[in-house]
């Protein structure tokens, strides 16, 4: 009896606290509050009002209806873009993604200095996203870069990577494969996770690594497999800085490069078409929003969570 | 309840990555493109003895450097008004101003340029300068014509250049070719010239390099035909043909040798005057605008020439003509247009100022104030400056203002010039794009 008028007190003193608490708490969350209103709500609805208008950034807006929407879609480098942009999700991230998962894999055989290799191979990843290392990439594949040298070795006469029409684009998906690092360190935790016993039993019934891997790694780790595919994709779709960067701005050469957000900035920076960027941006968050609703649905068929 | 509580996590963890894929989502892609949508002017400063204006430009931090200089002289020499720098490199400058603009927070006085004037113009960000209180006697009709749109005179250029082609004597030399005449050469002489040079000089040294990136080449080859790449009301005046003919040299430059491979070609273009051929000695000629010579030669460490665009003698008519480096414009919603006005005249006509600036800003524009610095240029800039006296008597007349939208056409030429050079499309097909895509982007 007395340890539930305990309880009981205890609890009205929590609930007491509670409400002292809310306004406390109301007081600290105002900042980030007026934050979330002031920079990122009233910006995106702005964007989307600015859509349905002729906006330069010189003059007034003036509304047009969805004529920016309508005019996107008779427009050949939007399609272009769009290839563009999804040639590059879907054969770099699956890549990238592969090559983080294998590289973790042998991490995780309990390496001496592990948290040395971890640190190295996870800068690239800190630095991909530069304009640094965009440049850099410039020189390495250029005409007479760092990999035309080695081709040299081999008795192969490369071409200038970065500045032909048909291998551009190749060199900024080997860029983004290359910065594996935040994947490979999220299944590397995930790896962690799954416990030896399973592995125990599995070398005593007689299995091998491949069939390890397959049966009991694979299915552990697809909800780490599909948390990483969800931000990779988005993170891709959005490419920006090494395109601008590689290709001086300007998405060639021949738009070989030109990414959805660049020909958007081009857009509304360069032609003064805000309207039009904007109208991109939105079909762009439909776009991604679509591709994210895609992936949940799909997940329940092959994403496996077994806690 | 092991069952459920499991279930439950599982469900949270997958609600949680819901939660940080649609906010990542919504926010990343939507962040980048606001704007506020009124346009409110601001003043700076109130109205008592002490004016402050605002002053934007472009550059690199010599030319900060110099600006600043610039300011604290005409600070000095108007005390109660003081000039607030506000600067940032070429490719920011344009972004930032734009974005001043939408927010209301115009520059009293800026720096304009050719392809973006128009734009700032026609949306009446800028004024009439002509209505303010500027000295413009000593600057020749012809240079004024070029920021006058509709009549009214939007820009006022800070200095002169001149799209020409600059020669190295030396790579000429070791390739056992003589520097050709450039007041008879036309172009076939200049591809001929070219492919002698590559030729003469072995491997990883070359005649000339690819002249097509830049329409300013293009306007030159229109106006030696009689024609113009734009006309005054803004339509394009160039014909197919001669836009043909444009991009055929370039294939008729690698046909023989006379400039690199497609590749190569776009790789150098990408790399500026220090990366360029005449810049690390790979190359005995290149199409440039007359204030890079100075560039150009520092980094080649050799005497570089300027020469007379090919075919200024072929045709009809001289096609090379002045323009203008940059032009001074100041905002149509500023407080304290006769302060701005008095920065301007300052900036154009003090003999002092114009000591500190030399021909960073072109070669000036106001003729008693370009003698008085002729002798304090260096070599290059020297050679420059007598290059333009000469050209002085041949040039007929100036093109008009390009309309909204050209500063597309930099992209757009890019793009096409590559397709010929890769082969992807005939100098027919790309001279047809060209047009229609030049009409579509200046029909706004």
């Amino acid at each position: 009896m007395a340890v539930i008028q305990e309880v009981a007190r205890a609890r009205s003193i929590g609930r007491e606290r509670r409400k002292g608490d809310g306004k406390a708490a109301a007081v600290f969350l105002a900042p980030w509050f007026a934050g979330l209103v002031l920079i990122t709500a009233f910006p995106l609805l702005a964007s989307l009002y600015l859509s349905f208008t002729d906006y330069s950034l010189l003059a007034a807006p003036n509304w047009v209806g969805v004529e920016n929407y309508t005019a996107m879609f008779s427009d050949p480098r939007f399609y272009q873009a769009l290839k563009v942009t999804f040639l590059y999700v879907f054969i770099s991230v699956p890549l990238q993604l592969a090559a983080a998962l294998a590289l973790a894999m042998v991490l995780d055989k309990g390496l001496r200095g592990l948290a040395f290799y971890r640190s190295v191979y996870y800068l690239p990843s800190l630095l991909g996203g530069s304009v640094a290392i965009a440049i850099l990439w410039r020189q390495v594949f250029g005409a007479d870069g760092l990999v035309n040298q080695v081709l040299a070795f081999f008795g192969v006469e490369g071409y200038g990577w970065v500045s032909h029409p048909d291998y551009a684009l190749g060199t900024l998906m080997v860029l983004n494969v290359w910065t594996f690092g935040a994947p490979m360190v999220i299944f590397l935790a995930g790896l962690r996770q799954i416990p030896a016993m399973y592995y125990e039993a599995a070398s005593i019934d007689g299995a091998g690594r491949w069939r390890q891997f397959r049966n009991i790694t694979l299915p552990l780790l697809t909800p780490i497999v599909f948390f990483n595919l969800v931000l990779q994709l988005i993170g891709a779709f959005q490419t920006f800085t090494q395109a601008f960067i590689v290709s001086g701005g300007t998405g060639g050469p021949v738009d070989s490069t030109l990414f959805y957000t660049l020909y958007l900035y081009e857009k509304g920076f360069g032609s003064y078409q805000m309207g039009y960027a904007s109208a991109m941006a939105w079909f762009l968050l439909l776009i991604i929003a679509g591709m994210t609703a895609v992936n949940f649905l799909a997940s329940k068929f092959w994403v496996f969570y077994d806690d | 309840m092991r069952v459920t509580s499991n279930r439950r996590t599982a469900r949270r963890s997958r609600r949680s990555v819901a939660l940080v894929a649609l906010t990542a989502s919504g926010a990343l892609a939507l962040s980048a493109c606001s704007g506020d949508s009124g346009a409110m002017p601001e003043g700076d400063g109130g109205d008592g003895d002490d004016v402050n204006i605002r002053f934007a430009w472009w550059g690199s931090d010599d030319r900060h450097k110099s600006t600043q200089e610039l300011i604290d002289l005409f600070e000095e020499k108007n005390p109660g008004i003081t000039v607030t720098p506000d600067y940032t490199d070429w490719g920011g400058y344009w972004d930032k101003l734009a974005t001043t603009v939408a927010g209301g927070d115009t520059p009293d006085v800026m720096t304009q340029e050719e392809r973006f004037i128009s734009d700032y113009a026609t949306r009446g960000v800028i004024a009439d300068m002509s209505q303010l209180d500027i000295d413009t006697a000593e600057i020749s009709d012809e240079i004024l014509a070029t920021g006058t749109i509709d009549d009214k005179l939007y820009g006022i250029a800070t200095g002169v250049n001149a799209y020409s082609l600059v020669a190295d004597p030396q790579v000429f030399a070791d390739a056992g070719v003589e520097v050709p005449d450039d007041t008879a050469w036309t172009w076939e002489d200049y591809v001929k010239v070219a492919g002698e040079v590559s030729k003469g000089a072995g491997d990883g040294v070359w005649g000339t390099q690819d002249y097509g990136f830049n329409e300013a080449g293009l306007s030159v080859m229109a106006r030696q035909k009689g024609e113009t790449l734009y006309n005054a009301d803004g339509t394009l005046g160039v014909s197919e043909e001669t836009v043909a003919a444009f991009f055929q040299l370039s294939l008729d430059l690698m046909a023989n040798d006379g400039q690199p491979d497609a590749s190569r070609t776009v790789e150098i273009q990408n790399a500026g005057p220090e990366g360029s051929l005449l810049g690390t000695n790979k190359g005995a000629m290149g199409v440039w605008w007359t204030n890079q010579l100075g560039a150009l030669s520092e980094s080649s460490g050799r005497e570089l020439e300027l020469l007379r665009m090919p075919g200024e003698s072929q045709f009809d008519r001289t096609g090379m003509y002045f323009k203008p480096a940059m032009y001074y414009s100041v905002s149509a919603t500023t407080e304290h247009p006769e302060e701005s006005a008095k920065f301007v005249d300052f900036l154009l006509n003090d003999p002092e100022a114009a000591a500190i600036m030399l021909t960073d800003r072109g070669l000036p524009s106001n003729l008693t104030v370009r003698e008085s610095i002729l002798g304090d240029l260096a070599d290059a800039d020297q050679r420059m400056a007598e290059f333009m006296a000469d050209l002085e008597d041949e040039i007929v007349d100036s093109p008009p203002v390009p309309p909204n939208g050209s500063g597309d056409v930099q992209d757009i030429i890019t793009r096409i010039n590559t397709e010929v050079l890769f082969g992807d499309s005939t100098p027919q097909e790309a001279a047809k794009a060209f047009i229609s895509e030049v009409e579509a982007a200046t029909a706004g």
